[in-house]
């Protein structure tokens, strides 16, 4: 069975060893924010993943916690009747013990959840083969993010949060331009045009630190073959890595961000949000200031794709960096 | 001098209390004419407002709009004062159990644009800072933090993070990232225990898994840890029980209140008055004994009333359940000039209303309490709350009013509205209440006109 994941931080190493295919929702095809007439102020993103829970009858769809949204999302697609979905309670805070706490016990109970729809009990020796296998796939995939081309990147991170398979990104050509880094939540197969568009504008995002490229990697989990507990390795290897905009507080975005957009020669960041996304849209006048750099938010709605009044505006930006 | 109860506007106000002061008023400290608020403090809402017409709602404005002032005077006499976000009504019970401590909620600058009719700026300012219109009117805080002109600095800052709206989790950390550090602790969303679960009860019949109430226990005694430091003084179990019995006090009354209003055949006490006095709940407006005083003013005032059979609502006005505060005063006068009166409410902080348990160690009791916050569950179950009340109330409309920007109100009011009309098909609508309403005045009066008509008609069906 599938098992749909919402959050890049949700460890889909855990839905494997229960012998369930984790699928990072973005990248499912049937996947798509529409033209759909939304309530003010509902993220398209949020709808989307509401409306994917509906509409499938032999898979599970886990939520998090991570946004208003999708928390209360998932109230609404228990209101409509769908029983295969989860909610999964990813912390905010990360500096105490109860945080680490809480997300044990969610992925403990995220575990009963996938036994009960028909998952395996893990055993520890299943899920450090997961694990060893997932390690493996990240730390070839960070490896290559500065190396690929921005497309192929984005697309070889989407396959790895699809089936866990690493495929090699083809390598950038070197060249002349300006550097960019594409900060915000998550970013889909219909949006990567936008990367393109940066490129026969002059530019690179030479920086994916979308929800669903680079940041959305942990780096590989502490762990041997005499490692006797992976569930403990897992636990402390996802609290100790999260990075992300919803994180209280969240400098951890920050601290990840900054050796990256220095060592990649950043000249601009362009903030990707989905419309009704406060926590990301929030951020745009502390990238300014703690960076130093030109912000330009780009607003993903809900018509497919991007729409093009943000490519005019992402065409002044990158025009206006030369 | 007796009078009638009825509204007044503010210049009737200014009559009424000369004629008050003629006829020997007793007032505290912080009292005065009403009209001083507008005068000194530029609150120039009042000037638009309807004011219920007894001593005791004049003491409750007054303590109302003086809070800053007190503020300011507590720390001028040496006091510590904790700004706490987001909780509604937890830390501040803590923080009032130790001595020289004061808390209040920034969040309550939300107000601030309202009642100065947006003469201050603040969400102005606020955008020159990086949060815009499209925001939760809380966004004023920002700036009230920054130009220091509407509450003292505080000596300590601590959220509420986690199952929390997220415009004003963004706005609380673009506070941190501006250089006010904030103690943050973690709100976990509220869930049913899974089979085999240890359950724990919760104020307000609700249920959460143990493992969920020793988190915020946890989180809470941190909280306690750093309020204790601040003090220079441990918060043991005794001080926090005692905490708790003052604080249920006020909520007793505050129950006794609202009671004895919404279940009044016709209304004692206006609408807006009583949104004020519960707000009261959540921090005790800086001063725990005095909110006793004034919601025990009220309530006399209110038990008076109904004896003799008096009001300030027609009897025959259609009975409303409102759901959420509303940003903007003036919406509650409006109910009632058109025809409508509060029956129930839940304005985010019904579990600042529910007694703390007593008979519980203190900090597992707050813990529960906190747990119990209708914003963190399942929207569900703060729907069956809603329900609940309507019946017991006998509600014949729902209002779901947004506040504009606020992350939550994008998708609540839709599941509480098809649960509302699933389980008691009242007719219910969702409006939305900027901070100043009145260029949005004919289109929310027709709106409310209209549910209001409908449901005078369900009478006679």
């Amino acid at each position: 069975m599938d098992v749909f994941l919402s959050s890049p931080w949700i460890p889909a190493e855990w839905i494997r060893a229960h012998g369930l295919q984790p699928r990072g929702i973005w990248s499912a095809d049937n996947y798509q924010p529409g033209a759909w007439p939304l309530s003010a102020g509902v993220c398209a993103f949020a709808e989307a993943t509401v409306r994917f829970a509906g509409a499938q009858t032999n898979s599970a769809v886990i939520f998090s916690t991570a946004c208003d949204q999708l928390r209360r999302g998932f109230d609404a697609a228990m209101l409509r009747g769908q029983r295969h979905s989860f909610l999964f309670n990813l912390p905010a805070t990360w500096q105490t013990t109860a945080a680490k706490e809480i997300f044990r016990s969610e992925l403990e109970r995220l575990g009963q959840f996938l036994l009960a729809i028909g998952g395996r009990e893990p055993s520890p020796e299943m899920l450090r083969q997961e694990m060893v296998q997932s390690n493996r796939a990240r730390k070839q995939l960070i490896e290559s993010a500065s190396a690929s081309t921005p497309r192929g990147f984005a697309e070889a991170v989407a396959r790895f949060h699809w089936d866990g398979v690493f495929l090699p990104p083809p390598p950038a050509t070197p060249g002349n331009h300006i550097p960019i880094a594409l900060v915000g939540g998550p970013f889909l197969a219909p949006h990567w045009k936008l990367l393109d568009e940066i490129e026969a504008l002059g530019g690179r995002a030479v920086l994916n630190a979308t929800e669903t490229g680079e940041r959305s990697l942990c780096p590989p989990f502490e762990l041997d073959a005499a490692t006797r507990n992976p569930f403990d390795i897992l636990v402390r290897g996802c609290c100790d890595h999260i990075v992300d905009v919803f994180q209280r507080p969240n400098t951890r975005l920050y601290s990840w961000l900054k050796p990256r957009l220095a060592s990649r020669h950043v000249r601009g960041i362009v903030l990707w949000h989905f419309t009704g996304c406060d926590l990301w849209r929030a951020e745009a006048q502390t990238l300014r200031e703690t960076f130093g750099l030109p912000v330009l938010l780009l607003e993903a709605g809900g018509e497919p794709g991007v729409a093009p009044r943000e490519l005019n505006r992402l065409q002044a930006f990158v025009e206006i960096l030369k | 001098m007796n009078l009638a109860p009825c509204k007044l506007n503010l210049d009737e106000w200014d009559d009424r209390y000369e004629q008050l002061r003629q006829n020997g008023l007793r007032e505290p400290g912080y009292g005065g004419p009403l009209r001083r608020h507008v005068v000194r403090e530029n609150n120039f809402r009042l000037e638009k407002l309807q004011f219920d017409n007894s001593p005791a709602a004049l003491r409750l404005w007054n303590f109302l709009l003086t809070e800053n002032e007190r503020l300011y005077q507590a720390r001028a006499n040496g006091d510590k004062i904790v700004g706490t976000m987001k909780d509604l009504g937890t830390v501040p019970v803590m923080a009032y159990a130790l001595p020289g401590v004061r808390a209040f909620y920034p969040d309550g600058a939300w107000w601030t644009p309202c009642l100065m009719e947006c003469g201050d700026h603040l969400l102005q300012q606020e955008e020159t800072m990086g949060l815009d219109v499209s925001f939760c009117p809380v966004r004023a805080m920002l700036p009230a933090f920054e130009n220091g002109e509407h509450f003292p600095k505080p000596d300590l800052l601590v959220c509420s993070t986690g199952a929390v709206c997220d415009d004003f989790s963004a706005i609380a950390q673009r506070l941190e990232h501006l250089g006010h550090s904030i103690l943050w602790w973690e709100m976990p969303r509220r869930r049913q225990p899974a089979a085999g679960e240890t359950a724990c009860a919760l104020p307000g019949n609700l249920t959460a898994p143990k493992c969920q109430v020793d988190c915020v226990r946890t989180e809470l005694q941190r909280v306690g840890t750093a309020l204790g430091d601040l003090a220079g003084k441990t918060l043991d179990d005794a001080g926090l029980a005692a905490g708790i019995r003052v604080a249920n006090q006020a909520r007793r009354l505050l129950d006794s209140l609202r009671r004895a209003v919404y279940s009044a055949a016709a209304a004692p006490l206006p609408a807006l008055e009583m949104l004020v006095a519960e707000m009261l709940a959540i921090h005790f407006c800086s001063d725990r004994e005095e909110t006793i005083a004034v919601l025990e003013d009220l309530l006399a005032e209110v038990q008076l009333r109904v004896r003799q059979n008096q009001s300030v609502i027609n009897a025959d006005a259609v009975r409303i359940f409102w759901v959420n505060p509303v940003a903007d005063l003036r919406a509650m006068n409006l109910l009632e000039e058109l025809g409508g009166r509060i029956c129930g409410s839940d304005y985010m902080f019904t579990h600042a209303l529910d007694l703390i348990p007593e008979n519980l160690p203190p900090l597992e009791a707050l813990a529960r309490t906190a747990l119990a916050d209708p914003m963190v569950g399942p929207t569900a179950s703060r729907a069956a709350r809603i329900v609940r009340e309507c019946q017991a109330g006998h509600a014949e409309a729902v209002v779901v009013s947004r506040i504009p920007g606020a992350s939550h109100c994008a998708r609540e009011g839709e599941i509480i509205l098809e649960i509302v009309r699933q389980k008691i098909g009242i007719p219910a609508i969702e409006l939305e209440i900027p901070p100043v309403c009145d260029a949005m005045l004919p289109t929310l009066g027709s709106r409310l006109q209209a549910l209001i008509e409908i449901a005078r008609a369900r009478r006679q069906g």
